[in-house]
């Protein structure tokens, strides 16, 4: 650190503290929703090659199973985890401390709160089928007013802090903790509290979830990869000056970009054409993020071995690029003819949640949950666990989605195949995903028992055999604003 | 960047931008669509839900029927919708305007349901059968049983209930009992035997058709 601010600036020792518990009661919270919900995930996709598999139960039949696990995902897991990685990101990077933590528990507790009532009134019967707002209505409302107070946290921390200048991270954790209750109380005004006319619900249930993932889990991601990459690698990012260039122009082709979910669709045809273009649009960001993040890893590759939360950093870099390809694939005419409606689409939208932005999280928590704590990781069998079974199921899952999609498209578009043969063929791709969403199943297991080891207070020093590198202090640190 | 005004004028600015343009754009050209009165025939299209359909509706959607069918047909050349003959013609804006909540779908684990009560198979009976027992009117689905949906009583020597489903071989109850529908189920066919596009809009019918092939070759 500059010894020319750090007067003024809170210790990095003080920061973590100050974050300790807010980041692991919702870290704690997001593991258990990601447990939760992976079981529930993997039960829909039992059913999909298994019917009869609890068929029998209104509550799991699959039309109500299958959304309460992507709820339990999203909302459960996904924000949670943001929250924790986001709150103790932000402090750090704004040199401050984050103050009266307590009410963030209050928060905790409304949030989770409502994400059960939201699944329990899903599987019970009140779901709104539209898609991620299948929760009723009356949830909605605690939601927002649990975001308010968290949301709230992220924002002042963001302007009392202590540094001059403003480093990537913190644009895209700013702009995230903003976009969400908006675009979330406006898909609730229009869609549910005063439902707009016919297809408009459409259109705006697409612009919500497109604007769900790609403003709020893909931006927490990339201020993950922004803040990690530098860190571990102890290099500024390069091209850095481009970095700016390429938040604007992907938060703004993002933001126009939903309207491509409706190639096809009974919609003014202006709308998925924006969207086709707005998606176009992408791959220019996308260079420059290649630039920014293959620039930094570049000449430094021997560290990849060496560290785990880079290897999950560049993992959800090779995530973020098969979720942009998959963007362009079911946007443009030609290809979303074959690719909308199949199991690209699942494939698209899992790319984000899982591939981009879990993975990211759980790079930045190996990095993070040592310094909260002053503990090291207990075991190293459960580390390389983990890994290896996030490396084994996101490749099946790829593979399984994705050659699966191809050919379920293929399929329905060939009118002469009977629909139980098109049922038949996928059943093979199905059960390959179940043994994928098992095996990762069985990585959060692993990363659960760590995490309680090093976060449960009555476990005094972690025995550790596994040793975080210190990285090298950053030459760009006092200039960057960077904690 | 350094001026966090900037930066949040911007994050400001940008969502103001998409929803305005996006959502507020297109509720103005097409957020008051109205029905379309038949110059000779004189009915308004599309016609109102029935009552009973459009509580099937609601328990189409408490049951997350959107979870695998789509509710829209795909114009001619886009697709193999209308080969598949899932309807005559791809599905208009107009035609939804009927409906309290739109679930046009994403996903086709199964076929798509907007036209459904317009193909030759479909019936009360049918539906009845593939809620009750998929596999007994659609071999080979991966359709889940929805049988919470149907109540199985003993008929103790009386008369069987007209409402009673017509089941045989292994999905028949047992003897002296029957498989009556609830009114869930009978509300949930009531609107599945409602989707049906087949009314020709004039303004429409030329949107999306398939540009008419080029004749003479000129």
């Amino acid at each position: 650190m500059n010894p020319n601010v750090s007067h003024s600036r809170a210790e990095q020792a003080e920061i973590d503290a100050s974050a300790r518990w807010p980041v692991t009661v919702f870290l704690v919270s997001g593991l258990l929703w990601l447990i939760a919900g992976g079981a529930l995930q993997l039960a829909a996709n039992i059913q999909l090659h298994t019917p009869s598999f609890l068929a029998d139960c209104a509550w799991f039949t699959h039309g109500r199973l299958a959304p309460a696990a992507q709820n339990a995902l999203v909302y459960g897991w996904g924000f949670n985890a943001a929250f924790a990685f986001g709150l103790w990101l932000m402090a750090r990077l704004s040199a401050t401390t984050l103050r009266h933590g307590g009410w963030l528990f209050v928060a905790a507790k409304f949030w989770n709160v409502g994400v059960t009532l939201g699944l329990a009134g899903i599987l019970g019967g009140y779901s709104t089928s539209f898609e991620l707002l299948e929760m009723p209505k009356h949830v909605a409302l605690l939601l927002l007013g649990a975001y308010a107070l968290i949301g709230v946290w992220a924002v002042t921390t963001f302007s009392i802090r202590n540094t001059e200048n403003i480093y990537a991270s913190q644009w895209y954790l700013f702009g995230a903790a903003f976009w969400f209750p908006w675009i979330y109380s406006i898909a609730q005004v229009m869609l549910i509290r005063t439902p707009v006319r016919g297809v408009l619900q459409p259109v705006v249930n697409a612009w919500y979830v497109h604007n769900l993932y790609a403003l709020w889990f893909l931006p927490m991601a990339l201020a993950a990869i922004y803040y990690l990459l530098p860190k571990l690698l102890g290099k500024p990012i390069s091209q850095y000056y481009l970095a700016p260039l390429a938040f604007w122009w992907f938060v703004i082709c993002s933001a126009f970009a939903g309207g491509a979910r409706l190639v096809g669709a009974p919609v003014p045809v202006w709308i998925p054409t924006l969207g086709t273009v707005a998606s176009f649009s992408l791959l220019l960001p996308l260079i420059i993020f290649g630039l920014n993040f293959m620039g930094t890893v570049s000449g430094r590759f021997g560290h990849v071995g060496g560290s785990l939360s880079l290897r999950f950093v560049l993992l959800a870099m090779g995530g973020f690029l098969v979720n942009v390809i998959l963007t362009l694939l079911l946007s443009l005419p030609r290809s979303a003819e074959i690719a909308q409606f199949t199991l690209l689409g699942t494939l698209r939208d899992w790319s984000a949640l899982y591939a981009t932005f879990t993975v990211a999280i759980f790079g930045a928590a190996y990095f993070f949950l040592p310094r909260l704590t002053g503990k090291e990781w207990r075991s190293s069998a459960l580390i390389k666990a983990h890994f290896g079974a996030t490396v084994v199921g996101l490749i099946l899952l790829v593979i399984g989605y994705g050659a699966g999609g191809w050919q379920q498209g293929g399929l329905l578009n060939s009118a002469s195949v009977g629909f139980a043969d098109i049922t038949a063929a996928l059943s093979g791709w199905h059960m390959l995903n179940t043994v994928g969403l098992g095996v990762l199943l069985v990585g959060h297991l692993a990363f659960l028992i760590n995490f309680v080891w090093i976060a449960c207070p009555i476990n005094s020093q972690g025995t550790a055999n596994v040793s975080i590198p210190v990285p090298p202090a950053l030459a760009l640190a006092g200039k960057e604003g960077h904690a | 960047m350094k001026n966090g005004l900037i930066i949040f004028l911007g994050v400001f600015a940008t969502l103001a931008v998409s929803w305005a343009g996006l959502l507020l754009g297109a509720h103005k050209q097409i957020g008051s669509l109205p029905q379309f009165k038949d110059p000779i025939e004189q009915t308004l299209n599309p016609a109102p839900l029935s009552g009973i359909a459009d509580q099937g509706r609601l328990v189409y959607q408490d049951l997350g029927c959107a979870t695998c069918h789509t509710q829209q047909v795909r114009y001619a050349g886009f697709g193999a919708d209308i080969e598949r003959k899932w309807g005559e013609r791809g599905s208009f804006a107009r035609d939804y305007i009927r409906e309290q909540s739109v679930l046009i779908g994403s996903s086709r684990l199964g076929p798509d349901l907007r036209n459904v009560a317009a193909r030759p198979y479909a019936s009360a009976e049918f539906f009845h059968g593939l809620l009750y027992a998929p596999e007994s009117v659609a071999p080979g689905t991966n359709m889940p049983a929805h049988k919470f949906l149907y109540e199985v009583r003993s008929l103790n020597g009386s008369q069987s209930s007209y409402k009673a489903l017509k089941l045989s071989g292994t999905h028949a109850p047992a003897e002296g009992s029957e498989v009556v529908p609830t009114y869930r189920a009978e509300a949930l066919v009531a609107y599945l035997m409602s989707l049906k596009d087949t009314y020709n809009y004039p303004d429409e019918q030329g949107l999306n058709a398939p540009a008419p092939a080029k004749e003479g070759g000129h």
